[in-house]
């Protein structure tokens, strides 16, 4: 059920030229170089360190490594987070 | 940016929160809609969060079930900056009470000075100033202002002209223009007497000199009466004339009487409307109605308040509102013409000196028109027309 449903997200965002975040509850995400991140469509945060942010998502989670990590601000689904961003990775289980 | 004021204004808490499991905290606060920000980890087991005054109560309850200690690190916002000022209250109250305390100062009577007068006047006039209240130490906006004061002051003193009262922040000026009553010269010297208007003498009484006219002669100004020459034609012996000589004199007044004369006079009642006016602009703070008058009359008081030497934006403002009635007053022809002769006979009395008499009076002429009675008035007066002229003393005889 789930797979098919998918599927069908998929078409629509491929034939009908909607935004995939939308359509998929897909995470999107802004980043201003490496001073800012901004995340929408996040389901909570996971862990939180001065060094790493790992943030769940639909499907998997978000980590987000770098130095001198502060949450500016947190709202449901919504995070912006500061400090020196290195690396963002998906980790899909 | 916004956001940031807000919570500038409401107040906040920067908390330090401790224990293992932080994240679930944020979680919570997402979940139960409790704004947080600024989350900066500072070890693993410790995190600085700002919660705002209004929120903490269920923060709290959040971090009990989840065993999490809480530490408050700053209190930030007006409300913890108006608690930290209140505990200087002693400060504030100082510099308030000072404030008020000059401004009642600077609205006070320090001193009263006056100029020009003579001590008796000068005491007099202090007298006269404390019973209209103006001592020292008296707030000046509760006393009349200077223009009521200097019309108060002038009719009290009999002995001035004028009194100029002027108010210089705290002090009262009084200028003081003493009357100064020519004191009579006795003439002594040699003199005549002579007549000050046509006349037709009536009766004379000569004490010295030697009368030139008689009774029921007629004079012209300034002709000789009594001459200041007495004794033989060819040893004459100069004195000082002196005598009363009564003529009679015509005197011709013109008055006009209007048949309808439409006038106002106030019926007594009264309303007092009192404003505090604050950049020009006047608040009412007691007396709310015009008091519904049909006809009347309206008159403005102010009184500007005082900060040291400074004139404050704000005064005291006080408007008078007093009904007038509109009197239609008509005279018929005979009763214009009396209420004239009546009118005539006063306006000459107050020209003629006290002493004269009237001996008759005469409608010379009268007629109406344009709603006017018009009266020209003949009396026939009797009054003392003598007056010194003194004989310049010729020399080398």
């Amino acid at each position: 059920m789930g797979k098919w449903r998918q599927h069908v997200s998929k078409w629509m965002m491929q034939n009908l030229e909607l935004p995939a975040d939308v359509v998929m509850d897909l995470p999107r995400i802004t980043m201003i170089g490496q001073l800012h991140i901004y995340i929408e469509n996040h389901r909570g945060v996971k862990a939180f360190s001065n060094e790493q942010l790992t943030l769940k998502l639909k499907q998997g989670a978000l980590v987000i490594k770098g130095k001198e990590f502060v949450i500016k601000t947190i709202l449901p689904e919504e995070i912006l987070l500061e400090g020196t961003i290195s690396s963002v990775d998906f980790e899909n289980d | 940016m916004k956001s940031k004021w807000n919570n500038n204004l409401k107040g906040y808490v920067r908390v330090e929160i401790i224990g293992q499991d932080s994240s679930s905290f944020i979680n919570a606060c997402m979940e139960s809609g409790i704004q947080i920000w600024d989350i900066q980890p500072l070890s693993n087991d410790r995190i600085l969060v700002s919660v705002s005054i209004a929120d903490i109560r269920k923060a709290k309850r959040i971090l009990k079930e989840k065993k999490l200690k809480i530490r408050i690190k700053e209190k930030i916002g007006t409300p913890f900056l108006l608690m930290r000022m209140w505990k200087r209250n002693g400060f504030i109250l100082g510099m308030i009470s000072f404030i008020f305390l000059l401004f009642l100062l600077s609205n006070m009577i320090w001193n009263i000075n006056v100029t020009g007068a003579n001590p008796k006047t000068e005491y007099e006039l202090r007298k006269a100033a404390v019973e209209l209240g103006i001592t020292k130490g008296k707030f000046i906006f509760l006393l009349p202002n200077v223009r009521e004061i200097q019309r108060e002051l002038t009719e009290k003193m009999k002995n001035v002209t004028w009194i100029g009262v002027t108010q210089h922040g705290t002090q009262y000026r009084f200028e003081v223009v003493e009357k100064e009553i020519p004191k009579a010269k006795p003439i002594s010297g040699p003199r005549h007497l002579v007549a000050t208007k046509e006349a037709v003498i009536h009766s004379l009484f000569v004490e010295k000199g030697q009368p030139v006219i008689t009774i029921n002669d007629y004079v012209q100004k300034g002709s000789l009466l009594v001459s200041g020459y007495i004794g033989k034609e060819k040893k004459p012996e100069l004195v000082s004339a002196k005598g009363k000589i009564l003529g009679e004199v015509w005197y011709q007044t013109q008055v006009e009487v209007p048949l309808n004369t439409s006038f106002q006079t106030y019926t007594g009642k009264c309303k007092n409307r009192h404003y505090v006016t604050l950049f020009g602009m006047n608040l009412p703070i007691f007396g709310f109605s015009d008091g519904e008058f049909q006809d009347k009359t309206e008159t403005l008081n102010e009184t500007p308040l005082y900060l040291a030497k400074w004139k404050m934006p704000i005064s005291y403002l006080k408007k008078e509102i007093r009904e007038t009635d509109g009197i239609k007053r008509s005279y018929t022809k005979t009763e214009a013409i009396e209420v004239g002769k009546e009118m005539a006979k006063k306006e000459l009395l107050k020209k003629l000196p006290e002493d004269a008499k009237i001996k008759g009076e005469k409608v010379w002429q009268q007629n109406v028109s344009n709603g006017k009675v018009k009266l020209t008035m003949l009396y026939q007066v009797i009054e003392n027309i003598a007056s010194e002229q003194p004989i310049p003393i010729q020399q080398g005889e």
